[in-house]
């Protein structure tokens, strides 16, 4: 008995094995489609920003496209370049436990009457002479044959709770270190 | 005699199964390094010069007297004036929550706009409180027309025709980096 339901499985194994085949069309459909979603996005996405955990962006109504370039994150709790930490901010005693954005410098990190950042001073220098650096051995010339110029550009993403004297003393070290172009970064309105 | 038949009628054809195992690799290869490599964090952005004058410059400006449309946000409202006094300077309240009146100010620009349509440039003095998302929103306002605007007219010198303008004052300079900390 037990023998002859061990050839009756093994014979419904092999038929099933033999009729079964896979439906891929609807599986395909489903890919095709999202193929062409990612396709038709990813055309708007030309930029390489990053961003940092917990930031929380305004919004613009500006339709300009922020081209590559350095960038400076800016949240309230530190300052980030090229996803390196350079900074922490210090909370004042007062705001502990309170729900506003209080931050301060340390004192020591500011110079020039308390108008420089030091440490994004110094991240700035480093990142400018690497980008001379990187031209200096880019085959672009100019009309006279020499490496291209600095650009200076310097794209800012802040929290938008960063209050202006933050910002004026960021600009202010960014235009001591070369850069002289700020690109203030938003989150697009209906994008 | 009769011709013999074909012998095509008697051969079986079955349905012919695409095999799509291939391109479904390509599909989903494609896929992974689209979702990959793509950006899904959306931004637009303002750029702004830092401001530099060498003594030259500045000697010219006071000779020629320019708009220089100046924009100064303080702590009870903005006031929209030109150092040369080339504009009735104007104050525009701020909202009742405190933040600056960003559709009250672009309302004041559209009308300086229309006296000097080839202005493209303002300079703003925020207050040290200010936030980078007021900024933001004002800095929009200065920008662009919106559709609800009334339009501004300026001759294009190349076609000679009159277009409505699409930009208020795109070029944004911070008027106070170098002041005090």
């Amino acid at each position: 008995m037990a023998f002859r339901r061990s050839i009756q499985s093994r014979r419904t194994r092999r038929r099933i094995q033999k009729d079964f085949e896979l439906q891929l069309t609807s599986l395909m459909d489903v890919l095709v489609i999202i193929l062409i979603f990612l396709l038709k996005t990813y055309s708007a996405s030309t930029t390489n920003f990053a961003s940092v955990n917990g930031i929380q962006l305004p919004m613009t109504g500006s339709r300009d496209l922020p081209p590559d370039s350095l960038q400076v994150i800016v949240t309230p709790e530190a300052l980030t370049i090229d996803n390196q930490r350079i900074m922490d901010f210090v909370q004042n005693a007062a705001a502990a436990g309170s729900d506003e954005a209080v931050y301060q410098f340390n004192p020591t990190s500011l110079d020039e009457g308390g108008r420089r950042i030091v440490p994004l001073y110094d991240a700035l220098m480093k990142a400018r002479q690497r980008a001379e650096l990187l031209q200096v051995k880019s085959k672009a010339r100019d009309a006279q044959g020499n490496p291209l110029p600095f650009e200076g550009v310097l794209a800012i993403q802040a929290d938008k709770r960063i209050r202006y004297d933050t910002l004026r003393k960021i600009m202010y070290t960014a235009a001591a270190a070369g850069y002289r172009t700020f690109r203030f970064l938003a989150m697009k309105k209906n994008g | 005699m009769f011709k013999r038949p074909s012998s095509r009628r008697k051969t079986h054809q079955g349905g012919i199964v695409l095999n799509l195992v291939p391109i479904l690799d390509a599909m989903v290869t494609l896929i992974t390094f689209l979702l990959f490599t793509m950006s899904f964090l959306s931004l637009g952005s303002i750029e702004s010069p830092f401001p530099t004058a060498s003594t030259k410059q500045i000697q010219e400006k006071l000779k020629e007297k320019p708009l220089q449309l100046t924009v100064t946000l303080k702590e009870s409202g903005a006031e929209i004036w030109s150092p040369f006094n080339k504009i009735a300077p104007k104050k525009v309240p701020h909202n009742p929550d405190g933040t600056p009146n960003a559709q009250g100010i672009h309302d004041v620009l559209i009308g300086v706009k229309k006296q000097f349509p080839k202005e493209n440039s303002i300079v703003i003095i925020p207050a040290s409180g200010n936030t980078y998302d007021e900024l933001i929103v004002v800095m929009d306002s200065f920008r662009t027309m919106e559709a609800g605007d009334p339009p501004i007219f300026q001759k294009n010198e190349q076609t000679g025709n009159d277009e409505p303008l699409k930009n208020l004052f795109p070029n944004v300079i911070f008027g106070n980096l170098l002041g005090d900390a």
